[in-house]
């Protein structure tokens, strides 16, 4: 080891959503003496509006902190946070490999849940130093003992020494620095060996382009340098290193077991890959860090522009955001219904939910999303394999030998209470439930294979609904298996909407279908006439609604003469009118495409 | 009496080669005993009689105003005092009222004098004052003869005193008198609105209005409904009333010449039927709107305001005289394109149950109303909801129904 490394920590925070991880954060940040109170905004790592909002963290900041501890050292922190959402699974991988321990933040007043445990599994995966921490105690709910005998009895880490927290408070928040100190490792590796850098996150910055964060494992890099991405193979000049600090401080080079960033003049984040391995173009690594995987898109939505919403607009905005965010793809499509568009791939539904809210705040659009799909494999008559991620894009079902859809493990932790109810909803859901664990004498773990296609549905809202929010989920992909499929087409006054097209197992064709037009007949305004909402397979209409038209629509009386508040009244009609997609006759409101996904508890 | 001889002499010219445009004038009067429980109208309960004096002396400022703008211009052939509850006020200053716009503007010898009343306000003395004043239309805000549902709705009136006042107004010699009724009214059933129906056409008012009740944001209705405590009547049930009026007031020879009014052949509401043939009118008083040469003006709706202004012109009337001719409560101001004209005159237009004159509508802006919306009038002449025929363009009765829709694809 060389002697510097001794006073280095590379640590990261794992925590279940609203257990505390970026309050703790904070705390330690202000405990380092780095940032003052006054700079400090609420939560400092959670940087962008969104995130704060849902209390997740979807981008990584990572912040180096100098802690005197009380043998009297400076030791130099490198706090690495991680995304903390199960569709980013890959991405809190890297982050993990990026360090020697983790903090484990377990609520004293709920346990562990199924995603920290996930995250605890890449954790050991990554051979990190667990160091736990029950959060919360000052809360009068707090239960630190079971939460221990949690820890103990589900992860099979001692816990007993476990500081008892509350970063709220700000109690115990030393009691857990000295033990970063003394229980996780030093980083090891070769200063003078061949550069090996793990590049665990990055991001566009306007004037620096991308700049990329990394762990070095072997030798150095400073500027000037002339480095290679061992997986894209892509070679680019050094033009600035340095640490986070927590703005961006330049440093003359980082070595061996520090974390900082750099910045090589690079386009898009998509070229310097979380997971791959920079070394020097001179003097290459043999062989690249382990664990480098290209991720790939899940989930996909059609994105139009709505009403007045320029195409254009719509473009530029999700250039820009692809720009930074490597999982997130996309191309042009057109739809009959909604014109040009886009088809985009997403991690899983939150990346989704969190791309469309950041185009409609952000970027300030006016945006329709379709029917989320998965991507399904088409076996044709002649043994072609085609990839739809479309519904619109089915073949003829007679040109179809047979379909098949993704397959998750999905495992779900959940109160016992609950069981019967989410064995059901994940039995609606065609789960085949693999096994089922009591974690401790209140707490279960469901493990399930169910298909992407319902889970991305509405399982986790449904998951929510019906453990008033307890339950938590975690799912992997595991195969692609063959399933009986079929297109289900929504037409508005006999008209088809490519829009509402999707693909569904035939055994749920006739409740989806069912379900769809009673949340259309809610949504759809009386016309002049009478609007029959149907739902077909192919030429079979298996759900009917009606419209009824309107039947009064008509102002009594004129207020002294004040032609200009009717007229405003009418304008105001006719600005709705605006805000609403023509399909053929029929006016449907924006809010009819998402709502015909959301979860209904009383359907 | 000066005034009278003047009356006269500005008599004639109506019969003479008319000097001008013909004017009508909205005098607004925001007072009332109790606000109903429906009314999102500009309208202030609870004013003591020094309120009422302090406003008219702002009102006749602005009248006086006015006239220096207009009188040469205009000849005036309708006044409508409207409100609130213009019959709330002391007599003597609707007689004052009348006279200072006499005294300022050429007013027809026919003209017509409206004045708004709540039953509960009227009494013979008051009457007498209005008629001898010139006052000849008087209108009722009868709404319904019905004592539960005008106790709901909040009016401070009972069929009894409706029915006493309509007695008294003929007494006294009113010859002109319209009705005000009210269907739709949450809990109003069909029989209950027909008998009020029946009661009204018994006393023979030569005008009826009938309007479905809306539910307006702001009114103690809406916060109910809004709470759930009152229950809309579904659309059904007041298209059902609202027909079974036509039907009943055509067969007791009631033309049905606007949407929500019916009158005996004659007796149209003269000022009202301006409004919807974007002939000229001044708004006089708080909050009123004007529409005169292509200009749409409305006054401030601050009572306060209206009052300082008011005050300030006293003090300033000498050397006022030369500045640019727009009245100082006048608070927003717009000049209606060619565009905006042509939608007005249709939505307004379409409002009268004959529609609007095809050659009118080319005469005024050079260009028939098929050449400008071929394809709206088009899409609905298909559908049924408007016609054309005997020269004019008007709402089928479907397209009453749901007009709205069809008014706004001209805006």
């Amino acid at each position: 080891m060389n002697s510097y490394q001794q006073f280095i920590r590379n640590f990261c925070i794992i925590a279940h959503i609203d257990h505390g991880k970026s309050t703790l954060a904070d705390r330690i940040i202000e405990n380092t003496g780095l940032v003052s109170q006054r700079e400090m905004k609420e939560q400092f790592l959670d940087n962008m509006e969104l995130e704060r909002e849902r209390g997740i963290t979807i981008k990584l900041q990572t912040t180096r902190l100098v802690y005197k501890a009380k043998d009297g050292h400076e030791y130099i922190f490198n706090l690495i946070d991680t995304p903390g959402h199960v569709d980013f699974t890959y991405e809190v991988s890297r982050s993990l490999a990026a360090c020697e321990g983790a903090v484990l933040i377990v609520d004293a007043t709920q346990g562990v849940e199924a995603q920290t445990l996930a995250n605890v599994y890449l954790a050991l995966d990554e051979d990190l130093e667990i160091l736990p921490v029950i959060n919360k105690i000052d809360l009068a709910s707090a239960r630190p003992d079971e939460a221990k005998q949690e820890i103990e009895d589900i992860i099979g880490i001692d816990a007993h020494d476990a500081p008892l927290v509350s970063a709220k408070e700000g109690i115990g928040i030393e009691e857990v620095l000295e033990a970063i100190v003394a229980r996780i490792p030093a980083p090891k590796g070769d200063a003078d060996g061949r550069l090996k850098a793990l590049i665990f996150d990055s991001y566009y910055d306007n004037y620096r382009g991308v700049v990329v964060y990394t762990r070095i494992f072997d030798g150095k890099i400073k500027k000037g340098d002339v480095i290679r991405l061992m997986n894209t193979r892509k070679k680019y000049e050094v033009t600035e290193v340095g640490v986070y600090a927590p703005g961006p401080v330049p440093t003359s080079e980082l070595s061996a077991g520090e974390v900082g960033y750099i910045c090589a003049s690079i386009k898009q984040v998509a070229d310097a890959r979380v997971g791959d391995t920079i070394t020097l173009d001179s003097e290459p690594a043999e062989e690249p860090l382990p664990g480098y995987k290209k991720v790939q898109p899940m989930v996909y939505c059609g994105i139009y522009p709505a009403g007045t919403e320029k195409y254009e607009n719509v473009k530029d905005a999700l250039e820009k955001l692809q720009v930074n965010d490597a999982a997130f793809h996309f191309e042009p499509e057109t739809s009959t219904a909604l014109g040009f568009g886009f088809r985009c791939g997403f991690l899983g539904l939150l990346h989704m939910e969190i791309i469309v809210e950041r185009l409609e705040r952000e970027f300030d659009l006016g945006i329709i999303t379709t029917s989320p799909s998965v991507t399904y494999t088409v076996v044709m008559n002649d043994g072609r394999e085609e990839m739809i991620q479309n519904p619109s894009n089915l073949p003829p079902p007679l040109q179809i030998r047979h379909i098949e859809e993704p397959i998750v493990k999905a495992d779900i932790m959940i109160p016992k209470e609950y069981v019967g109810s989410i064995m059901e909803i994940c039995q609606e859901r065609r789960g085949k439930m693999l096994h089922m664990e009591y974690i401790t004498e209140t707490r279960v773990q469901l493990h399930y294979e169910m298909p992407l296609n319902e889970v991305i549905y509405d399982f986790f809202d449904a998951l929510k609904s019906k453990t008033r929010g307890y339950g938590s989920l975690d799912y992997e992909f595991l195969r692609y298996e063959k399933s009986n499929l079929v297109k289900l087409d929504i037409l508005l006054n006999k008209e088809l909407v490519d829009a509402f097209s999707m693909i569904v197992h035939e055994s749920k064709a006739y409740s989806r279908g069912r379900f769809v037009c009673e949340k259309l007949k809610e949504i759809i305004p009386p016309h002049q006439f009478e609007v029959p909402i149907q739902a077909s397979i192919g030429q079979k209409v298996i759900a009917r609604e009606t419209v009824k038209a309107y039947r009064k629509d008509v102002l009594a009386k004129c207020y002294g003469g004040d032609i200009t508040r009717k007229k405003k009244l009418l304008e105001k009609q006719k600005e709705g009118k605006k805000r609403m997609r023509q399909f053929g006759t029929v006016e449907v409101p924006q809010e009819a495409f998402t709502a015909v996904l959301k979860y209904d508890d009383n359907k | 009496m000066m005034i009278i001889n003047n009356i006269e002499t500005e008599g004639y010219r109506e019969d003479m080669a008319a000097p001008g445009k013909s004017l009508g004038l909205y005098i607004h009067v925001p007072f009332c005993m109790k606000k109903c429980n429906y009314c999102d109208f500009l309208s202030f309960a609870g004013s003591r009689e020094e309120d009422h004096r302090q406003y008219f002396r702002s009102l006749l400022r602005e009248i006086r105003l006015n006239s220096k703008i207009y009188s040469n211009k205009y000849y005036v052939d309708s006044i409508f005092i409207g409100g609130g509850t213009p019959s709330l006020v002391e007599a003597d200053l609707i007689r004052e009222l009348i006279a200072v716009v006499r005294d300022c503007f050429s007013v027809a010898q026919n003209a017509e004098i409206s004045i708004e009343s709540n039953p509960k306000t009227l009494t013979e003395e008051k009457l007498g004052i209005y008629l001898e004043a010139g006052v000849n239309r008087l209108s009722i805000g009868a709404q319904s003869f019905d004592d539960e549902l005008l106790n709901r709705l909040g009016r401070v009136h009972c069929a009894e005193d409706l029915l006493k006042n309509y007695s008294l107004a003929r007494a006294c010699g009113f010859r002109n008198i319209n009705l005000d009724l009210m269907f739709s009214v949450p809990g109003q059933t069909e029989p209950v609105w027909l008998d009020t129906l029946e009661q009204a056409t018994a006393l023979g008012p030569e005008h009826i209005s009938f309007y479905g009740l809306q539910l307006e944001e702001g009114t103690l209705f809406s916060v109910m409904h809004k709470e759930g405590r009152l229950k809309e009547t579904d659309d059904e049930t007041d298209r059902s009333m609202y027909y079974s009026a036509v039907k009943l007031l055509k067969e007791k020879g009631y033309v049905h010449y606007e949407i929500s009014n019916a009158a005996m052949e004659g007796y149209q509401c003269r000022h009202n039927l301006k409004y919807w043939s974007m002939d000229d009118y001044l708004g006089l008083g708080l909050g009123a709107h004007s529409f005169l040469g292509g200009v749409r003006y409305s006054n401030t709706d601050d009572l306060a305001e209206y009052i300082r202004i008011g005050n300030n012109i006293a003090s300033q009337t000498s050397r006022n005289r030369t500045q640019k001719p727009e009245s100082p409560f006048t608070v927003w101001r717009h000049q209606n394109t060619k565009e905006e004209n042509m939608s007005e005159y249709l939505f307004t237009g379409l409002r009268k149950r004959k529609g609007i004159e095809l050659a009118d509508f080319k005469e005024r802006f050079g260009a028939a109303p098929e050449e400008i919306y071929g394809d709206v009038l088009k899409k609905y002449q298909k559908s049924g909801l408007i016609e054309i025929d005997g020269g004019c363009l008007r709402l089928t009765e479907k397209g009453v129904d749901i007009s709205n829709g069809v008014l706004a694809e001209f805006i």
